[in-house]
């Protein structure tokens, strides 16, 4: 399994929070997740996978938690 | 080198009585308190400021920060408080204050923590104008 999050304006422009998705070779990165699930452009997108910041090329495996965040605005 | 305290509240705090607990002996210390303006990027009054976390992440990343910041700086004890949650007008949001044996660094410390913290911590902000919520793209300036 994969599993996704989305947080803030990403997950109300998904209308989701939160999905597994069983383990395939579609998978390979972030970026091939992110062009599967259609959400608009990557530009300006954090990723975050097991709860480390990572770039989008990254190779994902089986059991990852794949985040995709929006620009920070904390503080 | 001092002891990081990083916090994400769900409730209200009192920075000054935080403090209070924290403060320590160091011949400096720097305090940031930022709350909640009444007014919204756009202008309008603001009637709430909900901000949302990843959590986990968001604690990690704000301790790697301040752990590289307290070696770069020679800096002492540091204390960083945020809130998430929903806020109304003139509530704390974050507290950062750091201690060192110097004002620069005390202060060049906490000035680059908040930086940072603004910039590269999984946090979101949403503001609350006539019942609507708008997610912000972006931080105010400095």
């Amino acid at each position: 399994m994969l599993q996704v999050l989305l947080f803030a304006s990403l997950r109300e422009r998904a209308g989701w929070s939160e999905r597994s998705l069983f383990w395939s070779s579609d998978y390979a990165t972030p970026r091939a997740v992110w062009n599967l699930l259609e959400l608009g452009s990557l530009q300006g997108i954090s990723i975050a996978v097991n709860q480390e910041l990572v770039d989008a090329d990254q190779p994902l495996q089986a059991g990852d938690e794949l985040a995709f965040l929006p620009p920070f605005t904390g503080g | 080198m001092g002891l990081i305290h990083v916090e994400i509240r769900l409730a209200g705090f009192d920075p000054w009585q935080e403090l209070a607990q924290w403060s320590g002996h160091a011949a400096a210390a720097s305090v940031f308190v930022g709350r909640v303006r009444s007014t919204a990027m756009d202008g309008r009054p603001l009637q709430a400021l909900e901000l949302e976390h990843y959590p986990g992440l968001c604690e990690r990343q704000i301790t790697r920060m301040a752990v590289q910041l307290q070696r770069e700086h020679a800096a002492g004890a540091m204390l960083v408080i945020h809130r998430v949650g929903r806020l109304v007008p003139g509530e704390p949001v974050v507290l950062v204050a750091v201690q060192a044996d110097r004002r620069g660094a005390a202060q060049r410390c906490s000035a680059a923590l908040l930086e940072q913290l603004k910039h590269h911590a999984p946090f979101w902000k949403r503001e609350w104008c006539a019942d609507q919520g708008i997610w912000l793209e972006e931080n105010t300036p400095l």
